[in-house]
């Protein structure tokens, strides 16, 4: 027979003032694990959130990221008449070559600066990026010096309202258009057209080069004919396989939050393993009074660790409260594949708070398994003597 | 029994809960050492010797565009500069499975010594290097790891260069800052990239430090308006330049922090009024016996004084003693190349530790004081 439920949460109630510290050091973990892993989650959430399952992209063989590859003119001609490559209304491939420029570009505050991505495209490319939306303004036209900025570049950098000049060297750059990426990579870039990036920067080569499949075409021998050609040098990727590869950034966040919550939950248990010996200590006469009611040890002990699991469980609700209003805000930082800043949001999954509950309920159970286990070892006699 | 020796049976009589609540105060303040020299490490770059005199030319647009190497000529005619070389990061990558890398970077050979002049390398070994224009140095860090030895061939395959280093080992240099980088021949490279007639940045070394102003508006000026502008910075600059990039990264460790001090606060004073609260009947004694009130808060700030200490030696003392033994730099895949617990930082935990003490101290002092003889008397547990 246990004793009835009602006793144990009417004394979780009652006795509220002891039980504060641990519910409060239960909660600032959860709250503290939640915070960093839900930045590591954020940016997971752009690699598996960006590309088109039907894009295949070409970069250099060798090269780690795109910016950092090189492809000349005949490299991408090449590609571009693959069999297998979809074509447009007037036959021509569907592809945009890309040259992609790190800027280094000065942040809103007017403080500091950040690297930003520049994307030159080609027309097909926005056509090839369906999940980019034209929200304000319109798009670039080539040989007119002018760029789309996604609208959260906008709010993070300087000077990219619509209308506005980006100075380049001795040329200029109008942003003429805000875009909006939904919450893929595209987000933190700038984009404007490939040829006059090449010419703004002073670049020799392109970088990557976009290609639409045909529908039903074969990936996989399309990816081995580009991998295994001796004289093109290059290698293909699907465009969702290669944003899932940088993960890069998120390992060491992860790494970070993982740390911080395995050293605060052992800082917790110490703590409620304290105020749970305390509060034991106190209620000898109460657990001495329920044996002699007849209540077995088990028992007894069973309904302490309950106690122990509710305390756990409200510290961990109180800690996702606490850390809820983080979610969706937008931040960034350095991603170390490509080297330029990354846009990305705080994103609370139900994994994360399922994995931070358990956490909790787990710290309360273990911080009140000890003084539970003095409490219900006690000799019955004993325990009705004491003070 | 004189009045120390009071206070120190009564902190030891609940040896459980003096344990126990030193044990909590020594986890926290071991995380805020760790956080501490994490923000440390990602804010303040170390500083070589020589840091002072040297300049970093880098292109206008970012350090991912070159620079042509035709304007070697024009800095070296600014007056007060010494020397001059290019320094080209390579970013390849020299196992295939391996995380733990290093840098690359390609440089003029002769200058090495002129220009970084902080690294320790036996003479017959840069001779060696500069001879042969395969040669390489490895710095003594990534030796070790990869277990490299003197003439051992070293490929590196390019990841940002459409081209692969073979390379062999002349030297190991130790005693920089970070000794795990590798330099090889400037000129290497330019012929495996044909003889592109680029180079990744220009650093300086100016004659003295009165000229480096100088010497960087003459350099910013010498280009400006050309088709390949460039940013002329100080060393410390260009460094603090990559950290701004980490973006808000920095501001959050800093948040984190703030939580742990704020938890550890909180727990202490619930734990500190917890146990003042089950000997009020001893402190209306003791009251009753005729001491004061100030001189019963002292006993408590002496009590929690005792426990917090107990912390601080156990965090800080810990933190310190596990990061001086333990290669924080494997462990986090070298993301930290150091984890230095400096004495500041050890000084900032040990602060945080007496703030502590009095913070946890006040709520049962304020209600020990309140407390009426007869009340006190009168309380049961």
């Amino acid at each position: 027979m246990l004793p009835p439920l009602k006793y144990h949460l009417q004394t979780v109630r009652v006795r509220w003032r002891s039980t504060l510290a641990t519910l409060a050091s239960i909660a600032l973990v959860v709250m503290v694990y939640l915070l960093v892993q839900s930045l590591a989650a954020g940016l997971d959430a752009i690699a598996t959130q960006t590309g088109d399952m039907r894009n295949l992209m070409v970069l250099r063989r060798g090269s780690i990221a795109e910016s950092s590859s090189l492809l000349t003119i005949d490299q991408i001609r090449t590609a571009k008449h693959l069999q297998g490559i979809a074509k447009d209304k007037s036959g021509a491939p569907l592809a945009s070559v890309d040259t992609l420029v790190v800027v280094n570009h000065q942040r809103r505050d007017g403080k500091s600066m950040a690297n930003v991505l520049f994307r030159g495209i080609s027309q097909a490319g926005i056509e090839l990026r369906q999940q980019v939306q034209l929200v304000e303004g319109r798009w670039f036209a080539p040989g007119r010096r002018e760029a789309v900025a996604s609208t959260k570049l906008r709010d993070r950098m300087a000077g990219m309202e619509i209308g506005n000049e980006i100075k380049i060297g001795a040329d200029k750059l109008k942003i003429v258009g805000l875009m909006d990426g939904q919450g893929s990579a595209f987000d933190s870039e700038l984009w404007l057209d490939s040829e006059e990036a090449k010419g703004l920067f002073n670049r020799d080569f392109y970088s990557s080069v976009l290609l639409r499949l045909e529908d039903g075409a074969d990936q996989k021998s399309l990816i081995s004919r580009l991998d295994t050609d001796k004289r093109l040098q290059v290698r293909g990727i699907l465009e969702t396989d290669y944003y899932r590869e940088q993960t890069k950034t998120a390992g060491p966040i992860r790494f970070l939050g993982n740390f911080l919550a395995a050293v605060m939950s052992v800082g917790a248990v110490v703590a409620s393993t304290n105020s749970m010996y305390a509060f034991m200590g106190k209620r000898t006469r109460e657990i001495g009074t329920l044996r002699v009611l007849g209540f077995r040890r088990r028992t007894i002990l069973a309904g302490l660790l309950f106690e122990g699991v509710c305390i756990g469980f409200c510290g961990g609700l109180i800690g996702c409260v606490l850390a809820l209003p983080v979610h969706g805000l937008s931040t960034g930082t350095m991603a170390f594949e490509s080297f330029t800043e990354v846009v990305f949001h705080f994103q609370i999954t139900l994994t994360l708070v399922a994995r931070a509950m358990a956490f909790a309920v787990f710290a309360g159970l273990t911080g009140s398994l000890l003084p539970a286990l003095r409490a219900t070892r006690m000799p019955v006699v004993d325990a009705l003597k004491s003070a | 029994m004189n009045i120390a020796t009071f206070i120190i049976k009564n902190t030891w009589r609940n040896k459980r809960r003096a344990a126990l609540t030193s044990l909590s105060v020594a986890v926290s303040l071991f995380l805020l050492t760790t956080l501490l020299t994490a923000l440390r490490e990602l804010t303040v770059p170390p500083e070589d010797v020589g840091a002072s005199l040297r300049i970093a030319v880098r292109n206008k647009i970012s350090l991912a565009n070159t620079l042509p190497a035709k304007q070697r000529g024009n800095i070296q005619k600014i007056p007060g500069v010494a020397l001059v070389s290019p320094l080209t990061f390579f970013g390849g990558r020299f196992k295939e499975d391996d995380g733990i890398g290093f840098a690359q970077f390609g440089l003029d050979a002769d200058l090495l010594i002129g220009i970084f002049g902080e690294a320790n390398l036996p003479p017959e070994q840069f001779d060696a290097f500069k001879k042969d224009r395969r040669a390489c140095l490895v710095g003594r860090d990534s030796a070790t790891r990869h277990g490299m030895k003197i003439g051992d061939r070293i490929t590196v395959k390019g990841g940002i260069y459409p081209c692969d280093l073979d390379l062999i080992l002349a030297g190991i240099y130790y005693g920089t800052i970070d000794d795990r980088n590798l330099y090889f021949h400037h000129t290497f490279l330019d012929e495996a990239m044909g003889n592109w007639g680029q180079v990744g940045t220009w650093w300086v070394k100016v004659k003295s430090a009165e000229q480096v102003p100088e010497v960087i508006r003459a350099i910013n000026a010498t280009f400006a308006n050309t088709s390949a502008e460039v940013l002329a910075e100080t060393e410390r600059s260009f460094q603090l330049g990559f950290i701004s990039m980490l973006g808000n990264v920095t501001a959050f460790i800093g948040v984190l922090s703030s939580v742990v001090v704020f938890t550890l606060a909180l727990v202490t004073t619930s734990t500190m009024s917890l146990t003042i609260r089950e000997r009020f009947r001893e402190l209306a004694i003791l009251k009753a016996l005729g001491f004061k009130n100030g001189e019963i808060a002292a006993f408590i700030l002496a009590e929690s004084f005792m426990l917090s200490a107990a912390g601080a030696l156990l965090g800080v003392g810990g933190g310190w003693l596990l990061y001086s033994k333990m290669s924080v730099s494997q462990a986090t895949a070298g993301i930290f190349p150091f984890f230095e617990v400096t004495p500041q930082i050890a000084g900032a935990g040990c602060f945080v530790a007496v703030i502590l003490s009095l913070i946890s101290a006040v709520p049962p002092i304020i209600s020990a004081c309140q407390l009426t003889v007869v009340d006190g008397l009168k309380t049961l547990d």
